[in-house]
């Protein structure tokens, strides 16, 4: 059923429903992938505590007004209801769909992220600008065993009052269940790079004849090798 | 409007396969559709809000040429924001609900400046990705050939050469010492 309500939605929203695809040389990485699933479990234990609250207020709610005038209480009953099961569909088809329109896109240049369902934001990076992996992972997101990593370019932060998605500097993944692995990626690709991430180019820094390269080192160390056995002798 | 056809006609020479996005010079006209829309969601604030939106849009300018991208509006404060593509740090797409209807999106851009908020707003183009696209691959490090791997992997330096050239004398000699002896 779920799918059915999720096919009209997406496409009463537009919503895409493939990942986003990112621009990648022949033969080189492209991962796409969505949170862990057990980040709609996270989420969904906050509805669920969320909803318990509320549905727990609205029958107190009720009995106090039974006690008080049983008539008006029978009377409130239906609107109670739909009161109490109506907001709490919506929202967790919400979740779902929070959840199936978040993507991640990383190839070996590049990351993208999608998410959104009223507004859809597609944020790109490439390495070669990135400055800092963040991993943050709460006590709650511990128990479920997922991270959120949050790489940071050189770009602007976000300004006040600003969604953090849809603008700023700051890509975050959500619901990483593998937040080694993806930040080892992430890092291996921002050692690679030897600018300082800020649009600069590699002439500026004295080109790379200049500097020892591991080529460079391996040769001067067979010739320290071969004088060291010339003293041998 | 004159402009607007203008791009048109170089759009429609250039064909639809090649994006060129010297041809976007001027908004998408459903933008103005969309500002209609905004600003009627403010009911009686109605003219205070549309005013400005369609000062903005009447006077809203891109320029996109071979280095970066200019972007200018404004009637009594005329703005200009001139941003080079290899500087850009960040490229996100937005679009809400009555953007994705309308087919419109923002594609705000962010260079290193300090300033909270996106370098640039590019509002009112209909082929966002397409043009999302073309400024990730004019970004830095956007393609493999420009990484650090280039510089071991490639031709060898001149330094590099040099020292083959002293170890594979010194080896020689060495070996011709070893013979002798």
């Amino acid at each position: 059923m779920y799918r059915g309500v999720w096919a009209a939605l997406t496409r009463c929203f537009k919503v895409p429903q493939q990942a986003p695809n990112l621009p990648t040389v022949e033969g080189g990485m492209h991962r796409s992938f969505h949170p862990s699933p057990r980040f709609l479990s996270y989420l969904k234990l906050y509805f669920w505590v969320a909803i318990t609250l509320i549905n727990l207020a609205l029958i107190g709610a009720w009995v106090m007004l039974y006690l008080g005038n049983p008539f008006w209480a029978w009377v409130l009953s239906v609107p109670l209801i739909g009161l109490m099961v109506i907001p709490d569909l919506i929202v967790y088809l919400a979740l779902h769909l929070r959840y199936d329109t978040m993507w991640y896109v990383m190839t070996d240049q590049s990351l993208r992220c999608r998410r959104g369902i009223w507004t859809i934001v597609e944020h790109t990076i490439t390495f070669e600008n990135v400055q800092n992996v963040d991993v943050h992972r709460g006590p709650l997101q511990y128990f479920f065993g997922i991270s959120t990593i949050v790489v940071e370019t050189a770009g602007a932060t976000v300004g006040e009052g600003q969604n953090e998605f849809a603008v700023g500097n700051k890509a975050i993944l959500e619901g990483i269940a593998n937040p080694k692995e993806i930040r080892g990626l992430i890092m291996e690709r921002v050692r690679r790079s030897r600018s300082g991430g800020l649009g600069d180019d590699e002439t500026i820094w004295g080109g790379e004849q200049e500097r020892w390269s591991r080529e460079d080192l391996r040769l001067l160390e067979e010739i320290r090798d071969e004088l060291c056995s010339e003293k041998s002798l | 409007m004159m402009i607007k056809s203008e791009a048109e006609a170089a759009a429609a020479v250039g064909g639809e396969e090649a994006f060129d996005p010297r041809t976007i010079t001027r908004p998408d006209e459903s933008l103005l559709t969309y500002y209609l829309l905004v600003s009627a969601c403010s009911l009686i604030l109605f003219p205070i809000v549309f005013v400005p939106l369609f000062i903005r849009y009447k006077t809203l300018k891109y320029r996109f040429d071979s280095k970066g991208v200019s972007m200018s509006w404004g009637l009594l404060f005329h703005t200009e924001v001139y941003l080079t593509y290899r500087r850009v740090q960040d490229i996100h797409v937005t679009r809400n609900i009555v953007e994705r209807w309308l087919g419109l999106a923002k594609v705000p851009i962010q260079t290193a400046s300090g300033t909270s908020g996106a370098t640039m707003e590019i509002v009112g183009v209909r082929e966002a990705e397409a043009l999302r696209d073309f400024l990730y691959t004019r970004m830095r490090g956007a393609r493999s050939d420009e990484s650090g791997e280039k510089a071991t992997l490639g031709s060898k330096p001149e330094g590099t050469l040099l020292l083959q050239q002293i170890r594979d004398a010194l080896r020689e000699s060495r070996s011709r010492e070893g013979s002798q002896a």
